[in-house]
């Protein structure tokens, strides 16, 4: 049996169907070949599946795809604006924030929800907002230096992009 | 060569931009036409013999297209030739990619379904019904080498599989003229590096050849399995991006690209296996469990004379990497220390637990932590300062080339200055004071200052040292090649021949080639990632023994400074000049100093490529045309003892990072928690050519190596159930538990190496074990504890703690 998942994904409408055990996860990855949204544990630990439901940060791994119908998705390919990187994409590059980059998209996905709430997060608030995702390869300290100065490069887009 | 423009500079990250717009490469993102996803049935049990196998109402089931049994692994496979881990067993057991009479630990894979969709292919596992006959489980080597427990393989008669040693200078000599010996039973714990995606594979068989793609750090290992099992001789490896290795994905991993590459055999179609996370806990390999037994000869001033540790390895259930945890320690058996006597016994004993494979350090934390917990044993036995005995016992900076006592050539270092610094950064003398403070707190601070190497470039030769006897060996020094080629249009393609799993390579390469080339970054890039059927590989075309920085290096720096003869040859015969009056800046080769027009006096690489690809009439004579080299690099200072002496003696590796590791960690006594107030690396990486890389390696392994210290890894239930299946249960450490670790680069260049350069990759996780052990042992000073084993977990902590007060 199947049912209706009709969703945006990244500003593109979508009209698919899913058997209703299949996860959001691999709705994404498999029906709509967005790959850049990864599955490291499939059950909510590690964040690599992270993207934007609503606005809401969640981890795609626990969420069926039936249960985003109607919704509206951002994935890590819905970052990049007409070609050019978004500044948060560009501070993880530019501060070398990953290694393998298996856990990147989720982390990306964990700092923009971050900073949308909290536009100039401290230390503290950035290890415990991206506690929620693991990387195995970096120790963390170049992804929180990447993430506070993506806070300073929003500020700027923002100015420009609003 | 120009001078250096991007060596040495954090040049913007080649991989980076792909991997954060979604469009890395991994082989899960793969999609073949007519792919069949498969799932593997693994074993319930720690140790069963197999029954009956009913596979009819799986196969019966709508979608089901493939089923293996261990029979069919049986008739239509061959085992694995023993390896090199293997070479000691006493009489020789055949290990097929499956279990195929016993399981001998939770999660060996017993059967494989291959479906037109994964859920199918896992409702069709459910409905494979097999007879087995539990057997006594054995997880403990204390119990497992007693000669009434159950036996893990009939064939050896015991569970000690192998027994050896090595022995180096005249021990017994040295223990006569101690003034003291000091004693300590050690412990190490069973941990991963749980790379964040698992392995994957998908096999194709096509009348021409059999394709695999998949997520080997070394695809030697899988390209020899598979040829060897199926005797197919037509192979094709092909090695997507990587979502990170560590060792992890070196050896079982090709268990499952056999299993995958039979079902593509038996079906005809392209299958897909992606194994999850908590297969890859219970079946993609652990790192040993490890037992040192140490003494230590040392005079009352300090100096250590002789050693002697006896080494129990508990390798789990197989006997394919039985002395892959030992050999490993020849790497850094005498750490950063001048003492020239030293005999290591080892045992390697099977037990009903995951088998043992690499994983970040390998074998080499477990030797680190052996010394610099002795270190601050022997202070604390004769009263004197602990980072006192460490310079007592240290190689001195005027040693160097210095060669230990097992025929080690450490080319570089300053271990004084390493710990110097190290000590100062750390304001050691102010965090003393702050301890005084917190003594009459229930939050004791605790310090230590540890030291040790990192190897690096793998001697394929080494582990022939302990089987003298062997006649069989499986390669020697080191092999790798690189491609460099100057395209049509002027751009730059290079090509490695090892897999990379996020350690930056197309990055580091990159500014290797341009400075060689006299070309931006930005016009180099890489052509794909490893192709067994393109890549120049050779022996070191793993992304593991540290071998990059050695064999990579040499490779690229060689193939490019090939092709700049070549260019510059090219160039001089169009500007009918001679070579020596050339230089290359910007893909533009000029004559210096200029003669008349800049269109006389230079031409550029967009017209020099034009020209060797298509050209003849311009071509000097006897030129080849075209403008790309290969070249395979061999380490040029490869021997002495490249291959084994009669004493035992080899150069295990070839070059030897250092780092001294400052820890300050706060111990909550009521609590058992343990948390690192600060972290200073003072290291030693030789010439650094992309440091921003560098730096990630270095906060990468130090935050593994105080994760496994803190608490990851794995429980067994005496009954060989695996209780860690989970990354939360297995206690990996997130952003709240690492700390922001510290570095300061101290980097002494090699004289050996192409470009002074020296590892970077697993070395901050060899000797933070031990720096997170000795604070948490210093905090505790008032209790008396001594840390003797890992891992520091609350509880553990906290039990240590009330021991105590009883
Ligand atoms: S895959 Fe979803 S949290 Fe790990
Ligand atoms: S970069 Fe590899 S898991 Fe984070």
């Amino acid at each position: 049996m199947k049912l209706p998942v009709n969703l945006s994904v990244n500003g593109q409408a979508y009209e698919e169907e899913a058997e209703p055990r299949t996860l959001l996860v691999h709705f994404l990855r498999e029906r709509l070949g967005l790959t850049g949204t990864h599955v490291g544990c499939v059950v909510g630990e590690c964040g690599a599946c992270s993207v934007m439901v609503d606005g809401a940060l969640v981890k795609s791994c626990l969420m069926l795809a039936v249960q985003a119908h109607g919704c509206e998705v951002t994935t890590v390919e819905g970052l990049a604006q007409r070609g050019k990187l978004h500044p948060i994409q560009e501070a993880f590059v530019h501060n070398f924030a990953m290694q393998c980059g298996f856990c990147t998209p989720g982390f990306l996905m964990a700092s923009h929800a971050l900073l949308e709430r909290t536009p100039n997060p401290t230390e503290e608030q950035i290890r415990q907002d991206l506690s929620s995702n693991l990387c195995m390869c970096t120790g963390y300290v170049q992804i929180v230096e990447a993430v506070k100065e993506a806070a300073s490069r929003l500020g700027e887009w923002r100015k420009t992009h609003t | 060569m120009a001078q250096n423009t991007y060596i040495g500079a954090s040049t913007r990250s080649k991989e980076a931009p792909r991997h954060v717009t979604g469009r890395g490469r991994y082989a899960d993102d793969m999609v073949l036409p007519r792919m069949l996803h498969a799932c593997i049935l693994r074993s319930p049990y720690g140790h069963a013999r197999i029954g009956a196998v009913n596979a009819g109402e799986a196969t019966q089931l709508s979608g089901v297209v493939g089923v293996i049994i261990p029979d069919d692994v049986k008739r239509r496979s061959r085992p694995f030739k023993p390896g090199r881990y293997a070479a000691g067993l006493r009489v020789p057991i055949p290990e097929y990619a499956s279990a195929v009479d016993k399981v001998r630990y939770v999660g060996e894979p017993v059967a494989m379904v291959a479906a037109e969709t994964r859920a199918k292919a896992e409702d069709a596992l459910e409905l494979i019904e097999i007879d087995y006959e539990p057997l006594s489980a054995v997880t403990d080597t204390h119990a497992a080498a007693d000669p009434s427990a159950a036996l893990i393989y009939e064939e050896l008669g015991s569970n000690v599989a192998w027994q050896g040693q090595v022995s180096y200078g005249d021990v017994e000599q040295a223990f006569a003229g101690a003034d003291r010996v000091v004693r300590e039973n050690l412990k190490i714990h069973r941990y991963s590096s749980t790379p964040l995606e698992p392995f994957a594979i998908i096999a194709e068989h096509t009348p021409e050849r059999l394709n695999i793609w998949c997520n080997s750090q070394a695809p030697e290992v899988v390209y020899e399995a598979v040829t060897e099992a199926l005797g197919i001789d037509n192979v094709r490896v092909i090695v997507p991006d990587i979502g990170g290795g560590f060792g992890q994905k070196i050896h079982l991993i090709r268990k499952y690209a056999v299993l995958t590459a039979l079902m593509a055999v038996k079906t005809g179609r392209p299958v897909k296996w992606i194994e999850d996370r908590s297969e890859h806990m219970m079946a993609g390999g652990h790192s040993c469990d490890q037992e040192f037994d140490v003494e230590m000869a040392v005079k009352s001033d300090g100096e250590v004379l002789g050693v002697i540790i006896r080494d129990t390895d508990d390798v789990g259930g197989s006997i394919s990497t039985l002395t892959i945890h030992f050999t490993n320690k020849l790497n850094n058996l005498f750490n950063t220390y001048k003492v020239q006597h030293l005999r290591l016994e080892g045992r390697s004993v099977l037990t009903n637990k995951c088998p043992v494979v690499p994983n970040r350090g390998i074998g080499k934390p477990g030797m680190c932590f052996i010394w610099e917990r002795m270190m601050d044993r022997i202070a604390q036995e004769l009263g004197l300062d602990q980072i006192e005995v460490r310079r007592k016992n240290l190689i001195g900076a005027d040693q160097f080339p210095y060669t230990t006592p097992n025929g080690n050539i450490h080319g570089s270092g300053d271990y004084q200055e390493l710990l110097n610094r190290a000590i100062k950064n750390i304001d050691y003398d102010e965090v003393r004071k702050r301890q005084a403070q917190s003594r009459d707190t229930n939050r004791l601070i605790g310090i230590s200052v540890v030291i040790g190497v990192e190897p690096g470039g793998r001697n394929a030769a080494r582990d022939m040292a302990i089987f003298p006897e062997s006649k069989q060996m499986p390669g020697a020094g080191g092999v790798e090649g690189a491609t460099v080629k100057l395209e049509k249009n002027g751009s730059v393609a290079f090509t490695l021949g090892s897999p990379s799993c996020g350690q930056g390579h197309e990055t580091t390469a990159a500014q290797i080639i341009a400075d060689v080339l006299g070309v931006a970054p930005e016009r180099i890039s890489i052509t794909g990632t490893f192709d067994s059927a393109l890549s120049p590989w050779g022996v070191s075309s793993s992304n593991s023994g540290n071998n990059f920085h050695l064999y990579d290096v040499g490779a690229v720096h060689g193939a490019a400074t090939r092709l700049r003869e070549k260019v510059l040859t090219l160039a001089a015969h169009l500007l009918q000049t001679d070579k020596a009056s050339l230089t290359i800046e910007n893909g533009i080769v000029g004559r210096v100093p200029r003669s008349g027009s800049a269109e006389d006096d230079s031409i550029t690489f967009a017209q020099l490529g034009k020209i060797a690809y298509g050209n003849q009439a311009l071509l000097p004579d006897g030129f080849e045309p075209g403008l790309e080299q290969t070249y395979y690099h061999s380490h040029p200072h490869a021997n002495p003892l490249m291959i084994p002496d009669a004493h035992g003696r080899v150069r295990a590796q070839y070059t030897f990072s250092s780092a001294a590791h400052a820890a300050v960690v706060e111990v909550d006594t009521e609590t058992g928690r343990v948390r690192v107030l600060r972290y200073v690396i003072v290291s030693d990486n030789g010439t650094l050519i992309n440091p921003s890389v560098v730096d990630g390696q270095i906060y990468g392994s130090a935050a593994h190596g105080i994760s496994v210290a803190l608490g990851e890894g794995f429980v067994y239930g005496a009954d060989g159930q695996l209780l860690t299946l989970t990354l939360l249960d297995y206690g990996k450490s997130t952003t709240l538990e690492t700390p922001h670790v510290e570095i300061e680069h101290y980097p002494i260049p090699d004289p050996f190496t192409t470009l002074g350069q020296k590892a970077a990759g697993e070395g901050a996780a060899i000797p933070s074990p031990a720096a997170i052990a000795g604070a948490v042992e210093d905090a505790l000073t008032p209790f008396g504890v001594k840390v003797r084993h890992l891992p520091l977990s609350p509880e553990r902590v906290w039990r240590l703690i009330h021991e105590s007060k009883t």
